[in-house]
């Protein structure tokens, strides 16, 4: 049988899960550990004997988000004992499994939301099959939040390898790529800029795979100078509904069966409940919820749509609303540029000033100066941040997001 | 504290291409004789603001540089 797992040079086969699962009659409903193997094979336990769970990232307390009580935390509960002949009887009884998964919202902006899901709107997206088979992922996502639940689902139903680089450093991401001669990444924008500069091709990667965040051309570019035998697309999850669409060039497209499922109004894409998962956070209008992504239609009637930017996110400066995102994109675009964010910063003189914090590549010098000049021939005087900040590095989500306070 | 004034009014006006200026004079009109929109005074508050700590506008319009410089001073 194949690898299921490198982490930290450690390899952990399919056989190895084989035997923990069977050599184990007991899993954790709640479980908190930072060691990947033990949580995948918790993971796999529960959802296999058909048990809920809830999954706690490694380093969250549990007083930090509601509704866990921290006593029953990594509090085994006996499971029954299945003895699985092979990975593909696992697999199967997963993919069977009436279990319900409770996860958590990022936490991009305030406190994390509690959100429960079944395997099937978990593995919606998932694909099987011969062309599926001898995949080798870098895994890039934190293992217990939607984008990593996606990635897992769609390796492991295949039996495919997962490398863990989540969270690593720049060099080593390219080393484990390099070693264990990688062919799918599925990440944030965030994760990939950690790559620039471009430095030398990685030939091995066929499929790139970017969601959560908003890229942008410079990025693309980029990664397409990285990963030259790589197709790039884009996907579109959210904790709350899981994987909805497909990417088709710079828009996205809702597939057919689900396409009475959404709605627009006043620009804001509406989801339809039977979509999402449970959660006492969800406000809903008629049965209707606001994703705050504000899109706009390519073709109506083909379901294709781009998104625009986030509900609310617009930040009043002076009485013009800017965009943060289209003043990062213009950022983005610079050269010498790697990271930016954009926010707006309480003002007595016009309400909000816009803020703009700039990580540059390696060996870079911009000013201040330099920076504005390079904005003013693409954007209006409003939308030229104010105060420019150079920074080391961001602080990242539990996700891997960009922290937007 | 007046050069760290004179920085930051230079630094905004040569990223409006306008020519820095050498001195300031108490009674420069921050609009007037220096040129200085409302964007770029919510500009140098925030720069005044990251460097002194203190907000220039807090309680009203300032129109001069004397003005800061007095905001500065208490």
């Amino acid at each position: 049988m194949g690898v299921f797992l490198i982490d930290n040079e450690r390899v952990y086969t399919y056989s190895d899960l084989l035997d923990s699962l069977n050599s184990s009659s007991q899993y954790y409903p709640l479980y908190k550990t930072a060691d990947i193997y033990s949580y995948f094979v918790n993971l796999i336990q529960a959802l296999a004997a058909s048990r809920n769970l809830v999954l706690l990232d490694s380093d969250l307390n549990p007083s930090e988000i509601d509704g866990v009580d921290e006593e029953l935390v990594n509090v085994a509960e006996p499971v029954e004992h299945y003895a699985y002949s092979c990975m593909e009887d696992v697999v199967a009884a997963l993919q069977q499994s009436t279990s319900e998964i409770t996860i958590f919202t990022s936490g991009t902006t305030g406190q994390p939301k509690k959100v429960i899901h079944t395997v099937s709107t978990l593995t919606r997206s998932v694909r099987i099959g011969g062309k599926y088979q001898g995949q080798i992922w870098a895994y890039a996502y934190n293992p217990t939040h939607m984008a990593g639940l996606q990635v897992f689902f769609q390796a492991f139903e295949n039996l495919n390898t997962l490398i863990n680089v989540f969270n690593r450093q720049r060099s080593e991401v390219y080393e484990l790529i390099n070693k264990y001669q990688v062919t799918h990444i599925s990440a944030t924008p965030t994760f990939y800029r950690l790559l620039l500069p471009y430095e030398i091709a990685y030939d091995s990667v066929v499929r790139v795979t970017l969601g959560g965040e908003k890229s942008d051309q410079h990025l693309y570019d980029n990664i397409v100078k990285i990963f030259p035998s790589a197709k790039i697309n884009n996907v579109y999850a959210s904790t709350e509904a899981g994987s909805l669409f497909a990417a088709k060039g710079d828009c996205f497209q809702i597939s057919e069966k689900i396409r009475d499922k959404f709605t627009v109004v006043d620009d804001e894409l509406l989801i339809h409940k039977s979509l999402l998962g449970r959660s006492d956070s969800f406000k809903f209008e008629g049965d209707y919820y606001h994703s705050g992504d504000l899109i706009e239609w390519v073709d109506k009637e083909q379901g294709l749509f781009r998104f625009k930017s986030r509900k609310n996110e617009l930040i009043n400066v002076g009485g013009y609303k800017v965009n943060p995102g289209e003043v990062e994109n213009v950022l983005l675009s610079i050269e010498g540029v790697k990271q930016v964010l954009v926010y707006g910063k309480a003002n007595s003189v016009l309400g909000n000033v816009l803020c703009a914090d700039i990580q540059l590549e390696e060996g870079t010098t911009l000013s201040n100066v330099d920076i504005k000049k390079a904005l003013a021939s693409q954007l209006q005087d409003f939308k030229i941040p104010r105060r420019i900040k150079f920074v080391e590095e961001f602080e990242l989500t539990r996700t891997g997001k960009l922290k937007r306070s | 504290m007046e050069t760290k004034v004179l920085e930051i009014i230079n630094d905004i006006r040569v990223a409006k291409s306008m020519n820095a200026v050498e001195t300031l004079k108490e009674t420069d009109n921050l609009r007037n004789d220096l040129g200085l929109t409302s964007f770029d005074l919510a500009e140098l508050t925030v720069r005044i603001e990251d460097e002194f700590d203190i907000d220039i506008f807090e309680d009203g319009l300032v129109n001069t540089v004397g003005e800061i410089y007095a905001k500065l001073q208490k």
